[in-house]
């Protein structure tokens, strides 16, 4: 049985649809929604990348995720957000995040979503380690 | 006791995630990690952020209380 919580780490694949199948179902005055994935790619800093492997500080990760999620609801004013992200070894096309954020009009739930993804590579204490022909190597963020 | 925890980069290059600590009085979180920089420098040179109790601290006057857990941490690279 999946935890369908509207903020989660978990090793598994998720289903963009039933994310926002869930967050629609939290209100009828949602007229816009905004969604971010980010997928895993096969080439970084010039390598090919074979694997992506995520390591999260997961009850900090999880606790930063949810004020996160309520930060946002607070400042853009949204009727709702959802908050996903994998903890696993992912290759190229993989699942890595979803973020969702449904407000009454687009212009909150697009701000919101971006504002989210941006937030969470700051805030969530998760680490990526690509494995390539060359070697492993942790991620170095980029500003 | 006080544990210290490592994750990813850090934790590759302090050779393990976890360390326990003697819990003294008075001990801030600055002494904490001036004494492991001191022990394993290069996994030091990535701390950028540093918890306690899975919060956020940046004030390295912080004082540590018995059964703290205390974690120091390069730059994330989730999302």
């Amino acid at each position: 049985m999946t935890d369908f919580a509207a903020v989660r780490l978990q090793t598994e694949d998720f289903s963009q649809d039933a994310e926002i199948i869930a967050l629609k179902a939290s209100s009828k005055r949602m007229g816009g929604i905004a969604t971010f994935l980010g997928c895993a790619r096969d080439f970084s800093e010039g390598r090919e990348v074979s694997t992506i492997g995520f390591e999260a500080y997961g009850a900090m990760a999880l606790s930063e995720m949810q004020q996160l999620r309520l930060d946002a609801i607070a400042k853009f004013e949204l009727l709702d957000a959802r908050i996903v992200h994998r903890i696993a070894t992912v290759t190229a096309g993989d699942n890595i995040v979803f973020i969702a954020a449904g407000a009454e009009h687009r212009v909150a739930a697009l701000a919101a979503c971006h504002w989210m993804i941006d937030e969470l590579k700051l805030r969530v204490p998760i680490w990526k380690k690509e494995s390539t022909p060359q070697g492993d190597a942790w991620v170095v963020p980029h500003p | 006791m006080i544990q210290v925890l490592f994750f990813g980069p850090v934790a590759d290059r302090v050779g393990q995630s976890t360390l326990s600590v003697d819990y003294q009085p008075n001990l801030s979180l600055q002494a904490l990690r001036d004494t492991l920089a001191a022990r394993y420098p290069q996994a030091f040179e990535l701390v950028c952020m540093t918890a306690v109790n899975g919060q956020h601290v940046r004030e390295g006057s912080m004082l540590l209380a018995d059964q703290s857990e205390v974690t120091f941490m390069a730059k994330f690279s989730g999302g």
